[in-house]
């Protein structure tokens, strides 16, 4: 019984306004990412949560409870920080236990809970040490423990990884992600990597300047973005984007540039069709274009000139031109081309995505 | 920001501060308005039915004219200035090198040296200018200035020194080792990477030692004896008291003219100050 | 190793070039019976200065020792408690901050000397003015209960609280801004208790900034005494170790016992230091 309700919520720092009419409603045992670049009001937003930073308008419940007037001791909430906020005095016992004694909790309960979460994490041989001895990946583990050992309502995460290696953020990740599953409490995780927002989240809520720009399940928020922003953001390598003015002949609509003619697909015709001799915004994911074969209409492909050549090895990603811009494409591994070399590249029809060039809303 | 009811915040906040603040100040109101009061009214009878200690009716700049006209005041600015000046210089040149040797180079006894430092601290100064008067005299310093700028760095250097020690633990290795790669030698990656870098610190242990040579009184009083080479801490209180008579108004003026400068220099540095203090323990 | 001597040298050469030969003579003269009122040279005693010193009442060693421990005591305490308190209220950020720091830090950028005057002033006053009778009950009232001087004593702590109390604020401030931010704001969700959270997190996290404020106000109310013996032209007549040592050594011209007892501060002043220092920088323990 803890979903988490944020309505019109606001913040205004002097005269910056950080987090603009944010609604959000939050399942019980659900496990919502906030994401966004640095300064778009995620932070500020998981702090008011929490009753680190005040409320400017709006309203916050958690579990039923409206919390705006709540100090953040009293709110059932645990917290993990970026820096893990470890205290140095203390053992990694002392620090884990420290919420529990804080609250009176009694002995024998609070050394059954750190042992428990102690062994979930596995970090038993750790109790005694302080955190100046211990590794990045250890003092995150502690850093969660100390949240779990509360048996909070909510849990928030504020970019608990962005301190960790590579290597150890992708385990780590896995590790919350069972965690989750197995403690089924709500949580609510602020990062910036659009990955780590994807593979753990239930849902993502996508942020820019303030104000929510989607919110959705991750290959909803993937698949169907619903402006420029989002469709940027989201995904690795990012969506390209093609300006191209809309236009008709042969019974069809088109969009076109320099080096580029593309019949647009008909089910997609209804939304451009005012938009005829206006410039609309082509997106495309560069999973979503292949060399062309024959099974491929012509009117849906364009000719490309291979600039840089990446192999990840699952994969290869090539730069290449089309006309005077540059695109991005996956192409398999076995595809063996070299830079300079000229090919043919087809779109998915209906992986194609049109952004308004105004208001860079999606023409879906 | 925690999140408290507004009585909550005047309790615990504004009440305090202002307590603290009034405390504070307290006694420069007390030393400003004694320095405009004219003479009258500064012996008046506490009894007496016009009697406004707190504040005055009748401001008066008879006493800083005084001051400024009858002694030698200007003269004793510009002496504290030039001591205060020079010693600082001297002090922060010797704690820049030594600070740095003790942070950066390994060789053995850094620990110890470092430690030592603080050993200087514990005599007690207070018979300490008795055989200093005795080198001041043999080297015929006597009654000069640079009497005092030789004396004074003995307790600047030190402080000085421990200041950056920790100011300069707290920059990265890296930033140097990155310019000696480039082609710096030590000492040109020194002056030139780290110096500029460690400008909190310098500020701030310049502040302090200009501070506490501007504010200095017994090597000053012990030193010197013509008038026209006294500092503003000794000139004002030798000057202005003489056997029981003390010239209160005057008293207060200059010692209000005489902090002036002072303060400007800590207005303009507050902040830096502080984040030297907080490099200085972090190392 | 020669860079790091060369370093050194300018520091080394001036501290200890000025400051070796005052501190050796000190030393020395403590053993001896040195004294300008007595032609002759002086006579090697071993440590009989330090003996009288214990035992001679005429020295008034004791009660001295009593007083200096309990006003550095006292004055210690309350300046690290009013510092604290200036430093964990400044801590948020408000408007007019710098302001109210600048005014904060007055009473230590100050002139002492100056100050000590404007405090005598106000707390000992010329019988004429406006303000004197009641200043004068005050005075008889404190002298009445605790002697002599008593008055004056509290006076100097005054003095020096308010000094000292400015300075421990401000450096205790710059310790509060070098711990993570992350670490208050833990403490703020998990602890319900402000009080708990002041003893649990503030003050083990603030320690070696606290552990180095007390020693440099311990320092500094010492030398205070001794500079406001002599402003006030020996007007504060309580004894403490400092003013005792300046009048036996200026006034009396002994200056042989002058020097031991200024010299019995080091000890107790070393064992305190040392004692700091393991506060700042605790011994390891090792990982089991």
């Amino acid at each position: 019984m803890a979903q988490v309700v944020l309505k019109d919520l606001n913040k205004m720092y002097d005269d910056v306004h950080a987090v603009k009419d944010v609604n959000l409603n939050i399942l019980d045992k659900e496990f919502v990412v906030l994401v966004g670049p640095s300064g778009c009001g995620k932070s500020t937003t998981l702090r008011m949560i929490a009753g680190l930073e005040e409320i400017t308008s709006g309203e916050i419940q958690i579990g039923n409870r409206v919390v705006n007037d709540l100090p953040p001791k009293d709110r059932d909430i645990a917290m993990v920080f970026q820096n893990y906020a470890l205290y140095p005095h203390m053992t990694v016992y002392d620090n884990m236990a420290f919420g529990l004694k804080m609250r009176k909790f009694p002995k024998a309960e609070i050394q059954k809970r750190v042992q428990d979460a102690a062994e979930i994490l596995g970090i038993q041989e750790l109790l005694k040490r302080k955190p100046r001895q211990l590794s990045g990946g250890q003092r995150q583990r502690v850093a969660v423990g100390r949240a779990i050992v509360r048996h909070p309502q909510v849990f928030l995460f504020d970019e608990p990884l962005s301190n960790l290696d590579a290597k150890l953020r992708v385990q780590m990740r896995v590790e919350l992600k069972r965690l989750h599953n197995r403690l089924e409490t709500t949580a609510i995780y602020v990062t910036h990597d659009q990955v780590e927002a994807m593979t753990l989240g239930d849902r993502v809520v996508v942020m820019k300047d303030g104000w929510i720009q989607q919110v959705g399940e991750p290959l909803e928020v993937y698949g169907r973005p619903r402006n420029r922003f989002v469709a940027g953001f989201i995904g690795s390598p990012a969506m390209n984007f093609i300006e191209t003015t809309v236009a008709d002949g042969a019974g069809a609509l088109w969009v076109e540039c320099a080096g580029l003619r593309l019949r647009v697909p008909a089910e997609r015709s209804a939304r451009l069709a005012g938009k005829r001799r206006q410039a609309v915004v082509l997106g495309i994911r560069p999973e979503d274009l292949h060399p062309a074969t024959g099974a491929d209409p012509v009117d849906l492909t364009c000719e490309a000139v291979v600039d840089v050549v990446e192999p990840l090895g699952s994969d290869i990603l090539l730069d290449v031109k089309v006309g005077n811009c540059v695109i991005v494409v996956r192409v398999d591994p076995s595809v063996r081309l070299r830079q300079h070399d000229k090919i043919r590249l087809a779109f998915t029809p209906e992986r194609i995505h049109f952004f308004d060039a105004k208001t860079e809303e999606s023409l879906q | 920001m925690v999140i408290e009811r507004r009585w909550k915040k005047w309790v615990f906040f504004y009440v305090p501060l202002t307590l603290f603040l009034v405390g504070m100040l307290f006694p420069f109101y007390w030393m400003l308005i004694t320095a405009i009061r004219p003479d009258a009214e500064l012996y008046r009878s506490w009894r007496n039915v016009h009697n406004t200690p707190f504040w005055t009716l009748h401001p008066t700049l008879d006493h800083v004219q005084d001051l400024l006209a009858r002694t030698m005041f200007p003269r004793w600015l510009w002496n504290t200035f030039f001591i205060a000046t020079v010693s600082t210089g001297i002090s922060l040149f010797c704690g820049l090198l030594a600070g740095y040797a003790l942070a950066r180079l390994k060789f053995p006894m850094a620990g110890t040296l470092g430690t030592a430092i603080f050993v200087t601290y514990l005599v007690p100064p207070t018979l300490l200018f008795i055989p200093l008067a005795n080198i001041i005299r043999n080297f015929q310093l006597g009654d000069t200035p640079w009497a005092l700028i030789l004396t004074y760095p003995t307790f600047l250097i030190p402080f000085c020194t421990w200041l950056l020690m920790g100011y300069f633990k707290t920059i990265p290795k890296e930033l140097e080792e990155c310019a000696r790669v480039d082609g710096a030698t030590r000492f040109g990656a020194m002056a030139r990477i780290i110096f500029p870098i460690a400008v909190p610190g310098i500020l701030s242990a310049g502040i302090f030692a200009f501070t506490l040579s501007w504010n200095e009184f017994i090597y000053a009083l012990v030193f010197i004896s013509s008038p026209e080479r006294k500092t503003v801490p000794v000139g004002v209180v030798s000057e202005l008291i003489r056997g029981d008579i003390y010239f209160w108004g005057q008293l207060m003026a200059g010692a209000l003219l005489g902090s002036v400068p002072v303060a400007l220099v800590y207005s303009f540095f507050v902040e830096y100050y502080v984040a030297g203090l907080t490099g200085s323990v972090k190392g | 190793m020669v860079a790091a001597w060369l370093l050194l040298a300018p520091a080394a050469v001036m501290v200890a070039g000025v400051l070796a030969y005052p501190v050796a003579w000190e030393a020395w003269t403590s053993l001896t019976d040195l004294s300008p009122q007595r032609s002759g040279p002086a006579r090697f005693v071993g440590l009989r200065n330090y003996v009288e010193l214990a035992t001679n009442p005429v020295y008034r060693f004791w009660p001295a020792a009593a007083a200096t421990l309990a006003f550095v005591g006292l004055t210690g305490a309350v300046k690290l408690a009013l510092g604290l308190g200036l430093a964990l209220l400044l801590q948020r950020p408000f408007r007019g901050r710098a302001l109210v720091l600048l005014a904060v830090f007055l009473p230590w950028v100050y002139p002492a000397s100056v100050a000590v005057i404007g405090w005598y002033w106000t707390l000992n006053p010329p019988l004429v003015t406006s303000y004197s009778r009641l200043a004068a009950d005050l005075k008889q009232a404190v002298d009445g209960a605790f002697g002599s001087g008593a008055w004056a004593l509290a006076s100097v702590g005054l003095f020096n609280v308010w000094r000292g109390a400015a300075f421990t604020g401000v450096f205790l401030l710059a310790g509060v801004q070098a711990v993570p931010a992350d670490l208050f704001d833990y403490a703020r969700l998990e602890c319900p208790s402000p009080w708990r959270r002041f003893w649990f997190v503030t003050v083990p996290l603030l320690r070696p900034f606290l552990a180095l404020a007390v020693f440099l106000s311990l320092t500094t109310g010492l030398a205070d005494l001794a500079n406001v013996w002599m402003l006030t032209g020996g007007r504060v007549v309580f004894p403490v170790l400092g003013t005792e040592a300046y009048w036996l050594g200026v006034q009396a011209g002994q200056l042989g016992p002058a020097a031991a007892l200024s010299l019995t501060l080091v000890p107790p002043l070393a064992l305190v230091l040392w004692a700091l220092f393991r506060l700042v920088d605790p011994p390891e323990e090792r990982p089991r």
